[in-house]
């Protein structure tokens, strides 16, 4: 009697679980290749889907933001300048926003999000003055579109920001915007204020030198957190012995806001960028010559494999159960995250370069 | 600067700062005016002093790192003053016999 309950608890449990899985969306990888498309790519199937040209985008195609809904993709093109809102469907420039104008030129450099309820895009700028003979500096901003505001876009606001930001991402609830430079920034969206400050470049931890960090890229969407690699070395060591040199992880809880640093190898080899796992959430995953696999929670690496060559990002499915490997060249390298085994290739199109553009994954 | 003379105005005025003590007054660049504001020769070697640590194959990182001007000398400024430089050149590993050498050009 007992065994014939247990299973048809099970049997319950697996009507359950189809019934969830008939009604969820399927995962689509949205990327950007040169000189100026996005890619949108059925994960499971591994077929390329939609590829749409966007106007007036060389050199190509940066960080790429979709809105809440993934139906339009808002992408940093035509030399850093313009964001171009584009419909997923129809392929359609639904958005576009020309930052420079008449003698003051705009870059959006990377760091780009959209408000979790979609009602504003925020970008990262830097201008420049152009005289006759000499650029003048201008101070950084955080410009704000309307999204919806079509083409020939223009801020609603601007407010001041730190320099040297690279990556921007709304908390979950919006009321912050967190931003990676010289240190992590809390901001808050409506007035620039700097809400709260993680220290990096300005840590003052006993033992340790501030630590490197280059990170561009866009892809917590998954998990919620944020997390990039950086490299450190103890100043209570010799530097000429290899185990002074620590690879660490930060990770941001774009929920909670709960910052965490922890080292969680030796340096021997580098990653360009990271993804935790939405699952298995004490995993993250760092790309570049390898793919590793890294504990969080005991700061200990779980394992790695070399790659057949160099790729900038890495994003990973909402079962947790692969990983999706881009930028760089012209392929998508897929990954088990049990395993580290290479379970598929999707090649670009044409097989042009991913080169810097984001690699995001939206549900339809 | 005893040996050297200002021959136009701009250099007449860096020597006027450097006599009044205000050459320091410079702001602090990012990558907007131009290939020339970052200077990162590591593409040529890794940190560790060796190359295994670099982009394999080395055009893996070419349009990576010239689209953002990451790498000043080696590479054409696509950021603003070559935009086409790799028009018809998609991929780089492919490509990279279509990538030509830039010159300035009289204004």
């Amino acid at each position: 009697m007992a065994k014939k309950i247990v299973l048809l608890a099970a049997a319950g449990l697996l009507a359950l679980g189809l019934g969830v899985s008939a009604g969820q969306a399927d995962d689509f990888i949205l990327t950007g290749v040169k000189p100026g498309k996005l890619v949108l790519i059925d994960a499971k199937a591994r077929e390329i889907v939609k590829v749409h040209d966007i106007p007036n985008s060389a050199p190509g195609v940066l960080t790429i933001t979709p809105s809440p809904d993934g139906k339009i993709a808002y992408a940093l093109v035509n030399r850093w300048e313009s964001i171009s809102g584009i419909d997923l469907e129809s392929g359609e420039e639904v958005f576009r926003a020309d930052m420079s104008s008449g003698d003051e030129r705009v870059k959006g450099l990377v760091a780009m999000d959209i408000a979790p309820d979609g009602s504003e895009l925020a970008v990262f700028q830097s201008a420049v003055k152009l005289g006759l003979g000499e650029y003048e500096v201008q101070p950084t901003r955080i410009a704000f579109y309307d999204p919806k505001a079509g083409k020939g876009a223009k801020p609603t606001r601007t407010i001041p920001a730190p320099r040297q930001i690279v990556l921007m991402m709304y908390s979950k609830d919006g009321s912050k915007l967190y931003a990676l430079g010289r240190d992590v920034f809390a901001i808050d969206p409506k007035d620039g204020k700097i809400l709260e400050t993680f220290k990096t470049q300005s840590w003052d931890r006993p033992n340790f030198y501030p630590p490197d960090i280059i990170d561009v890229w866009s892809q917590w969407e998954q998990s919620g957190i944020f997390s990039t690699p950086y490299y450190t070395a103890r100043s209570d060591m010799d530097l000429s012995d290899p185990a002074a040199y620590w690879t660490g992880m930060l990770t941001l809880d774009l929920a909670s806001g709960e910052f965490k640093l922890r080292e969680v190898e030796n340096t021997e080899v580098f990653y360009f960028s990271t993804v935790v796992n939405p699952v298995r959430r004490n995993e993250a995953y760092g790309v570049y010559n390898t793919v590793a696999k890294l504990d969080l929670d005991a700061g200990k690496s779980l394992g790695s494999t070399e790659l057949d060559h160099s790729y900038y990002d890495v994003n990973v499915a909402s079962d947790g159960s692969e990983i999706y490997i881009g930028g760089t060249m012209g392929n998508i390298a897929i990954y088990s995250t049990e395993t580290l085994e290479r379970i598929g290739n999707i090649e670009m199109p044409g097989g042009a370069d991913m080169a810097l553009a984001s690699l995001r994954i939206i549900q339809r | 600067m005893k040996r050297l003379k200002p021959l136009n105005a701009k250099a007449e005025l860096l020597v006027t700062a450097a006599v009044e003590g205000t050459v320091e007054e410079v702001y602090l660049m990012q990558n907007m005016a131009g290939c020339t504001t970052t200077l990162d020769p590591g593409w040529e070697v890794d940190p560790f002093g060796g190359v295994s640590s670099l982009c394999q194959p080395m055009e893996a990182d070419l349009y990576g790192c010239a689209d953002p001007c990451w790498w000043p000398a080696q590479v054409a400024d696509t950021l603003n003053t070559y935009p086409d430089w790799n028009d018809g050149a998609p991929s780089a590993s492919r490509d990279w016999r279509l990538l030509q050498s830039v010159f300035p050009t009289d204004k």
